[in-house]
């Protein structure tokens, strides 16, 4: 039996059963290598469920939705593993209860679709553990080793040309499963932080806040860099982020469900080499 | 300005009311001399300094930003500044790949005994951002907000 059918089976089960009371899951997309979002709650839909190579997107975010978990009944959701990371965040930060969520696991290595074993997020620790160790790479090697050796200068010109595409439309920011704040700096106008015009200056200050705010809490599953209509590197940033803080203070984002978030935590002998 | 002038920048900077502050206070008690291109605005604490005040400072022009508060285990509010130190490490790192030089943006603990380092600092650090000169590629994507919109 393919995994699809078996998770279709078990989604059957656990919705028949009343077990969950929703499926956050895939279904065919507008064209045939893409896949969208199906919230599926009973059983005669679970057959739209698809799920292969194609189902990229990390749904990690819907659970966040207002109103939704606000009922303690399970919600089941299909994830890779940087979506069962983003969960571990997202209970660490008091956002959802860890319990409420049942995991459908699958990793896609090449075109092959694995099932990950487990239920709930404590039970993919060893996966999350192997990523760590296999020390994640930048998904596209050669342009971030090519950024880390520009001098300051040329940086600054290669994002310069890259943030003056933005136009502002917060794609990035809606994507994102860890950008849930109900009232986002940028929509802050006492006092406004960042322009809401999209110049070029408004589109660093906007970007360098953005990933300032994910740095420690990146999973780098690569939603707002799907996201962006423009086509902005994003993920190139975030990496550059995460790198910094598994270096810095040996954190990797979404380890556990107790974890401390990097940025509110601190220890007494953390590096100053910076500071006069 | 002609070209003979020296440059001379303006630098804003954020220190904590307890310790740098108290420590500006005795350096001008002490009558001590220290460029005056640095505007100081006081804050609780190095926790309250958020990345957000310091892209402000350079999106309204200055050259450079210097931030100043207690000596870690000093801190008023018994650990403001180590989560401040964590901030600015990451910080730093961003502003770095961004292509923003983070020798603009200068850290520095400063007790509030210690007014002669807090002169030496002002003069050390407007020193090092004369030499860098204005903060130019900054000021050409100021200028074009300022310029009316093409249409």
């Amino acid at each position: 039996m393919s995994i699809e059918e078996q998770y279709r089976t078990r989604a059957k089960e656990l919705l028949s059963g009343g077990a969950v009371k929703m499926v956050i899951g895939y279904g065919k997309g507008s064209t045939s290598d893409r896949r969208r979002p199906l919230f599926i709650s009973s059983t005669d839909e679970v057959d739209r469920l698809v799920l292969d190579d194609a189902c990229i997107q990390n749904l990690s975010g819907y659970l966040v939705s207002e109103g939704l978990l606000s009922d303690e009944k399970r919600v089941a959701v299909f994830l890779r593993p940087e979506g069962i990371r983003a969960i571990n965040i997202l209970a660490a930060e008091s956002q959802l209860d860890a319990e409420q969520i049942v995991i459908f696991g699958f990793d896609v290595i090449g075109t092959e679709v694995k099932a990950l074993k487990g239920i709930h997020v404590e039970e993919f620790s060893d996966v999350i553990n192997s990523i760590k160790k296999g020390a994640p790479e930048a998904k596209e090697e050669e342009l971030f080793e090519k950024i880390e050796k520009m001098s300051p200068q040329e940086r600054f010109s290669f994002w310069q040309e890259e943030f003056a595409k933005c136009i502002k439309c917060y794609a990035c920011r809606q994507a994102c499963p860890m950008c849930y704040c109900r009232r986002c700096i940028v929509d802050s106008n006492q006092p406004q932080w960042v322009n809401t015009s999209s110049h070029t200056l408004g589109n660093f200050e906007w970007n360098i806040v953005r990933a300032f705010h994910l740095s420690g809490r990146c999973v780098e599953c690569g939603n707002c860099d799907r996201a962006c209509p423009v086509n902005i590197p994003l993920r190139l940033i975030n990496h550059r982020m995460a790198e910094e803080v598994l270096g810095a203070f040996d954190h990797f984002a979404g380890m556990s469900k107790t974890q401390e978030p990097v940025l509110a935590s601190f220890k007494k002998d953390d590096s100053e080499t910076f500071i006069l | 300005m002609p070209m003979s002038e020296t440059f001379e920048p303006e630098i804003i900077a954020f220190v904590c009311t307890y310790c740098t502050y108290a420590g500006a206070d005795l350096a001008g008690t002490s009558r001590l001399k220290y460029a005056p291109n640095v505007r100081i605005i006081r804050l609780p604490c190095t926790g309250r300094i958020s990345p957000m005040f310091i892209l402000k400072a350079l999106q309204k022009g200055a050259d450079g930003v210097l931030i100043s508060g207690c000596h870690p285990g000093d801190c008023h509010f018994t650990h403001g500044n180590y989560h401040a130190r964590r901030r600015w490490m990451v910080f730093r790192a961003l502003l770095d790949f961004i292509g923003i030089p983070p020798e603009r943006v200068k850290y520095s603990w400063i007790s509030a005994a210690e007014g002669v380092k807090f002169a030496e600092f002002i003069n050390s650090v407007t020193e090092d951002i004369r030499k860098l000169g204005p903060f130019e590629q900054y000021s050409q994507l100021i200028e074009q907000t300022q310029a009316p919109a093409s249409l």
